[in-house]
């Protein structure tokens, strides 16, 4: 391919129409855009399945059962399979689309980035202790499936207002309302809850960020 | 409007996507030389050519570091690159038939924002 006739056969503008370059616009747009963000929508999809996998599937190995017991392993094989692929993809997306690039937008997202892991270390490291209390099984049913997400949420929430990322603030308060309103469903229905509502809000925000990415600026 | 009116400056295919791709970053942030010349898929040497026209018409600003034997050239939309893209993504939408009559289109990476 050889670019340098490109440049000579249309500088003054001449072969290249208004029609080409209102596509060439849009399309280089576009895939900058994609380019530039970290959290891909088909990122966000895949967390949809593993937020309704590891929830969902907590909700069918506890329905019923009293005594609340832990799932089997099979499962939890599952969903440390699934946060793992979580965890590597979503590195792997962040690493790619912050190379080469610098200034103080990358400053500001990768100080979002570390405040976001001391609240995911924080809101599930304080399991620990509570299973160590040997607390009772409705509190050990209800306080993972809800409080950590909770928390994580609102701490989300009000980081990415500070940092004016609007979608990402209206995606983590989403978070932050189910698993308040998770606390209610009792130590079975939370689970289902938070399946069913996390699940949800990811779709959302995948859907959401394929418009944005996908939005013309030349068309309305 | 006429496409004679449309700026000659960005009006060229390599010009338009270098232009492009560096709007869609959040104001103030820089791109490497490397990583621009890996999304628009040109040699050194001809992108060279292309930065330099911009560069002399104050649409982008380049800066040269040094990191022990490895020096880095980093590239950034200026203001006057966002104007003139802006300028010239509304001559486009004049002349393709008022097509921002009804709703709203998306400014060329000025509105994205993305997290």
């Amino acid at each position: 391919m050889n670019h340098t006739s490109d440049t000579t056969a249309t500088g003054n503008g001449g072969s290249f129409d208004p029609q080409q370059a209102a596509a060439l616009l849009d399309q280089t747009t576009q895939q900058a855009r994609q380019s530039f963000t970290p959290l891909t929508p088909l990122l966000w999809v895949f967390r949809a399945v593993l937020a309704l996998v590891a929830f969902g599937g907590y909700w069918l190995s506890v329905r019923g059962r009293n005594p609340y017991s832990a799932p089997n392993g099979w499962l939890l094989a599952l969903i440390f399979l699934l946060v793992a692929i979580n965890i590597a993809w979503s590195v792997g997306v962040i690493m790619r689309a912050g190379t080469g690039v610098s200034g103080p937008a990358q400053r500001k997202r990768r100080a979002w980035f570390g405040v976001m892991a001391v609240a995911w270390i924080v809101a599930f490291g304080l399991t620990a202790p509570l299973y160590h209390a040997a607390v009772s099984h409705p509190i050990w049913g209800l306080y993972p499936a809800s409080a950590p997400l909770m928390f994580i949420g609102l701490a989300g929430a009000a980081t990415a207002a500070v940092c004016k990322y609007w979608p990402m603030a209206g995606t983590a308060l989403a978070i932050a309302i189910v698993a308040g309103v998770a606390g209610f469903g009792g130590p079975a229905g939370s689970w289902l809850i938070m399946g069913i509502g996390l699940s949800a809000a990811m779709l959302g925000t995948a859907v959401f960020t394929a418009r944005q990415q996908h939005r013309s600026v030349i068309r309305p | 409007m006429t496409s004679e009116e449309l700026d000659p400056l960005i009006h060229v295919p390599t010009r338009l996507k270098i232009v492009a791709t560096l709007a869609a970053l959040p104001d103030g942030d820089t791109l490497s030389f490397t990583r621009l010349q890996d999304m628009i898929g040109l040699t050194p040497g001809n992108l060279i050519i292309h930065l330099r026209k911009l560069e002399e018409a104050d649409y982008i600003s380049s800066e040269k570091t040094r990191n022990g034997t490895v020096s880095i050239t980093t590239v950034a939309l200026t203001g006057n690159g966002r104007k003139a893209l802006r300028t010239y993504t509304q001559a486009l939408r004049d002349l393709l038939g008022g097509l921002d009559g009804g709703g709203r289109s998306a400014e060329p990476g000025g509105d994205y924002v993305d997290f």
